[in-house]
């Protein structure tokens, strides 16, 4: 006789995932956030972060960042970045930026291989992957995550790069099973893979919950396995206003409104600290649900403008 | 500007595309209209085997220009998408031609992505950082392209080295053993190319629509300008309508 299945899902309700967020990540911890740029982010996490009052974060990402990073810092959750690049791509990041020039956060001066390497280093369970690519840049002399070494062979000079493992690592991906398999139907995948092998917990939002036989039948295509990933949560439209490709395309209008907003804020205008604080109360402090959070937004009519861009590319 | 044919920043594209090789391997990374118009461009005319690797997506098909040009929006058509673990493997064999833009661009072709004035820490400017600073240092050679000819962008020496043009000339450039370095620099005025001996930018050319006078006031360095400076040669019809038709139909680099 076969014995009943005790496997645990790992599927939790949304409204279970702020306490799962404090339970496995203090103030001052190391965050590490998946996505690059303004695709595949984990927005509906990155809310449940500030909702959580966390603070004083240290932030890691992919080897480029944007949006998120930027609201975190405005809300106040963070006080360093290993950020290599971080930027809106058509415009900086205003909040990012005047909290650097004022000194409310450290940015520490790292690229993308220390990043990449970081997590490769984790999750190989070694202290440090070496690195022989950076010459000449001013990058490594301020790199706090590299060293001098010489090869054990060789003996000639190289770079270590130490290994990043973060307390928590947040993803999005446009599928999962209950189980926490997770398919990304992204071109990209960024370096989502690696930094749920690095991290101690990992937390995934998925666009919607799909049956474990169609995992089954498309083995190859799971992006990150089951033994991964500590949690996972459906919430449609997760990513926005970064996109969650082939499902719905990058929200720019959104996403500009926002910086628009930042940057008069940080040009210190006349009501443009109140207007960026109205921001964040409405759609995160505010949104206590996803759904409530796509209503701020412009509902489904604006969800289904995103969907049409997508699928025309 | 009416009068001209084309846009700055189509001759930009044009003026890259041109020196593009057929069979080469490069790439451009985020915030690359420009450079990826000119990649498409030269497919479409004397380079049709040109490679397009090394950041992430595998020779892509873009059917339209985006700002960004690194999602899949603009590059989901593709042969392969890659991991950033190919990273390392693309980072240490190098390219044989990538892009550069930068806040600060300098004599020797140094570009800063970092901050202007201050420190690092106690920055009067921050900027974005750069995402991978090695194919400057590994790839064959660079090109820099920048929508913005100021005194404030060409400096005379960058606050910080984001990633490495020839340093400070020659002998620093040796000794640190870069290989590669930049070739051509694209703006909105003018091209500017390297003197082999002193390794310093110079002008090459001016657009039909600039002055040499216009060039020298908005550089912050000396171009080493000779008795007689070039005019950038105008796209062809083809060029022109191969860009408009073929590569940005909505016309991105017109705005």
């Amino acid at each position: 006789m076969t014995a009943p299945s005790q496997r645990p899902q790992k599927l939790v309700a949304p409204d279970a995932v702020g306490g799962l967020i404090r339970a496995w990540l203090d103030d001052g911890d190391l965050l590490a956030i998946g996505g690059l740029f303004k695709q595949g982010r984990p927005m509906v996490l990155v809310r449940e972060v500030i909702r959580s009052g966390r603070n004083r974060l240290k932030l890691v990402s992919s080897p480029g960042s944007g949006f998120d990073a930027d609201l975190m810092i405005a809300a106040g959750c963070v006080a360093e970045t290993f950020l290599p690049a971080v930027t809106l791509e058509d415009r900086m990041c205003p909040t990012f930026r005047s909290a650097v020039e004022n000194g409310a956060i450290t940015a520490h001066c790292v690229d993308a291989l220390s990043i990449v390497g970081g997590y490769l280093a984790a999750a190989n369970g070694v202290t440090f992957q070496p690195v022989a690519a950076w010459v000449g840049s001013d990058v490594p002399k301020h790199n706090p995550l590299i060293a001098r070494i010489d090869c054990p062979f060789t003996g000639q000079p190289l770079y270590a790069t130490q290994a990043i493992r973060p307390k928590l690592a947040l993803l999005h991906a446009q599928e999962g099973d209950v189980y926490g398999n997770v398919r990304h139907l992204s071109t990209m995948t960024y370096a989502d893979q690696m930094m749920a092998r690095a991290a101690e917990k990992v937390i995934v939002s998925v666009d919607r919950i799909v049956d474990t036989e169609t995992i089954v039948a498309r083995p190859r295509e799971t992006t990150i396995p089951c033994i991964y990933v500590d949690a996972i949560v459906e919430a449609a439209y997760g990513a926005h206003p970064t996109g969650s490709f082939p499902l719905y395309s990058i929200d720019e209008d959104h996403i500009e409104m926002y910086a628009t907003l930042a940057e008069a804020a940080r040009k210190g205008e006349a009501g443009a600290d109140t207007a960026l604080r109205a921001y964040l109360d409405r759609h995160v402090h505010h949104a206590l649900t996803q759904q409530a959070y796509v209503e701020s937004v412009g509902g489904a009519q604006r969800m289904k403008a995103l969907e049409e861009e997508a699928a025309s590319l | 500007m009416s009068r001209y044919p084309c846009s700055p920043a189509e001759m930009q594209a044009v003026l890259l595309a041109r020196d593009l090789k057929d069979g080469e391997l490069g790439a451009a990374g985020a915030s690359a209209a420009i450079p990826m118009a000119a990649m498409m461009l030269a497919r479409l005319t004397h380079a049709p085997d040109l490679q397009i690797a090394g950041e992430m997506f595998v020779n892509p098909r873009p059917r339209q220009l985006w700002n960004s040009m690194l999602d899949d929006r603009a590059l989901g058509a593709c042969e392969a998408a890659e991991t950033f673990l190919e990273l390392f493997g693309h980072s240490h064999r190098g390219l044989d031609f990538f892009f550069h833009n930068g806040m600060q661009i300098d004599a020797f072709g140094n570009i800063n992505l970092h901050h202007i004035g201050g420190t690092l820490h106690k920055p009067k400017m921050r900027g974005p950082g750069a995402a991978n600073i090695s194919y400057a240092a590994t790839s064959r050679r660079f090109y820099i392209c920048t929508g913005n000819h100021s005194q404030r962008t060409f400096v005379p020496r960058a606050d910080f080295i984001t990633s490495p043009g020839y340093l400070d000339g020659p002998e620093s450039y040796h000794a640190a053993g870069l290989a590669g370095g930049p070739c051509l620099c694209v703006t909105p005025l003018a091209a500017m190319d390297f003197d082999p001996a002193t390794l310093r930018m110079r002008l090459k050319s001016v657009h039909p629509w600039s002055s040499v006078d216009e060039v020298v006031a908005n550089t912050g360095f000396d171009l080493g300008i000779g008795e007689r400076v070039e005019e950038t040669r105008l796209p062809s019809e083809n060029e022109l309508s191969l860009l408009r038709t073929r590569v940005d139909p909505k016309g991105l680099l017109r705005r």
